[in-house]
């Protein structure tokens, strides 16, 4: 059970009730990469859990008590808990539950995980100003900024010699830098990836992996969103439904 | 005296050798806040390590073997794995070695320790702007406001929790990976920045009583003797107060 295709609370709307037991409830929004990133993880890991999505554009007054700075994803557990900031909120899910780790459980595995996670950082913030950005000069130098990274991000793979940047098979950091691959097409920026053969083999993986298959977004549907979010509508975040 | 007590390896320096078994190696600077945290770790653990100071201003060519850009710190164990970024390196050690945990047990307490550094963020560059600021004579009135605010914030939090500590009652990895860059305000001049957090001073004097920060308190003439060097631009600041 995930409803994670119910239509978003906005101001006005009543604050929801405790977490039932044996529920982790996680705030997030339909379209949001940070958000996905906790999708992906509860979903890889069989938790059991309830969305609860935010209208990022009319926020509700009693979302700022789960986060004071009003973003999502926030994870809030039976016992009122509240864990914030997106990778903070996976690893707290890969610690907390039992099943398949999805970190390493060698340490030295782990801090290169972390590592990577690092340098994939600027990634997020780049995307963000390409959108927003309307002036062509200023977007191509974004787009430059944008392929050297992927290509930094090329480089470890093809270093690594795995199918994924964890080995033969997927784990945290591959669920964590996903989304904003997923939204590469969407935003007509596949040209970063033309001179990553690497890591356009291993796109087409993630693909294949049931976990992400049942998060993905169509583009189209993507793209109506974004259209509606940057222009600040309230109805942006409900787009599709 | 502490153990990284020695000369900077700086360009034309032979590279070390490997990492002798059962020891870590630790790439440092005898006075950079990062690297502080990760000597305040491997100290509080009780691990064994080696330090190889590096000179900042005349980096060895082999140092970028290790790091890509150069920085610090950086781990170097036996194996040859290199883990770099201080809060990854403190958290690997933390995971990799025995004996007395700096992170909590409990997923939720981690989360709070997490979200807490993600609260410290801005406080490493802002303390780095004033002193900057003030070295070259400019003001810096709205930084200091600025990290007053933070500081404000990290009072709230300790408020809020009624413990001594940022983790509790006892001291954690949060509270190690905050104190480098307190430890610093008097020596960058801006120790007024407390005046309206008596909380936080409460916290610094317990942490100037914890045996770990002691043991590598460095005093603040040889601070300043290095901060003055620093800002002539000369390369012979990282070795300051060195004997030999």
């Amino acid at each position: 059970m995930s409803g994670g295709s119910a239509r978003s609370l906005g101001k006005g709307s009543a604050p929801p009730g405790p977490v039932p037991e044996g529920l982790i409830r996680v705030y997030s929004m339909r379209f949001c990469p940070y958000a996905q990133r906790t999708r992906l993880v509860l979903t890889a890991k069989g938790i059991r859990h309830e969305v609860i999505n935010i209208n990022l554009k009319n926020k509700p007054e009693w979302f700022f008590k789960k986060n004071p700075s009003g973003l999502v994803p926030v994870l809030e557990t039976s016992l009122g808990q509240l864990i914030c900031e997106s990778a903070i909120t996976c690893e707290y899910l890969d610690e907390a539950y039992p099943g398949k780790k999805l970190w390493p459980s060698d340490p030295y595995e782990k801090a290169c995980q972390k590592m990577v996670f690092e340098s994939f950082s600027k990634v997020p913030p780049l995307i963000s100003r390409i959108l927003r950005t309307q002036n062509k000069e200023d977007c191509s130098g974004l787009k430059e900024e944008l392929q050297k990274e992927i290509t930094k991000l090329e480089e470890v793979l093809t270093d690594k010699k795995t199918a994924f940047f964890g080995g033969s098979s997927l784990s945290m950091i591959d669920y964590l830098i996903w989304p904003w691959f997923e939204r590469l097409e969407a935003l007509e920026l596949n040209e970063c990836v033309d001179q990553a053969p690497t890591l356009k083999l291993w796109m087409a993986a993630m693909k294949k992996d049931p976990t992400v298959s049942s998060l993905l977004t169509d583009v189209k549907t993507f793209q109506g969103f974004l259209s509606l979010y940057l222009q600040d509508s309230p109805e942006a975040c409900d787009y599709g439904l | 005296m502490t153990d990284d007590a020695t000369r900077t390896l700086g360009k034309g320096s032979i590279p070390p050798g490997p990492v002798p078994e059962g020891v870590i190696r630790l790439y440092s600077m005898r006075f950079c806040p990062y690297a502080h945290r990760t000597r305040l770790v491997l100290r509080a653990k009780g691990i064994r390590h080696e330090v190889i100071n590096i000179n900042l201003r005349n980096k060895p060519e082999w140092y970028f073997t290790k790091h890509p850009f150069g920085q610090i710190p950086v781990l170097e164990n036996s194996k040859c794995q290199l883990i770099y970024e201080s809060v990854i390196a403190c958290e690997y050690l933390d995971d990799a070695y025995p004996g007395r945990k700096l992170y909590p047990y409990d997923p939720y307490e981690r989360a709070r320790q997490k979200m807490l550094l993600e609260l410290f963020y801005k406080v490493p560059h802002l303390t780095k702007e004033c002193l900057v600021a003030l070295r070259c004579g400019r003001d810096c009135a709205d930084l200091k406001l600025a990290l007053r605010q933070e500081f404000c914030n990290l009072e709230e939090i300790l408020g809020y929790q009624n413990t001594v500590f940022f983790g509790g009652d006892c001291i954690s990895m949060i509270d190690y990976l905050f104190w480098p860059w307190f430890e610093r305000l008097d020596v960058y001049g801006i120790a007024d920045c407390v005046n309206h957090t008596p909380t936080l001073r409460l916290w610094i004097a317990a942490m100037k009583q914890d045996p770990t920060v002691c043991s590598l308190l460095t005093d603040k003439n040889t601070f300043l003797g290095f901060l003055n060097l620093y800002f002539q631009n000369n390369p012979a600041a990282f070795d300051y107060g060195l004997s030999c």
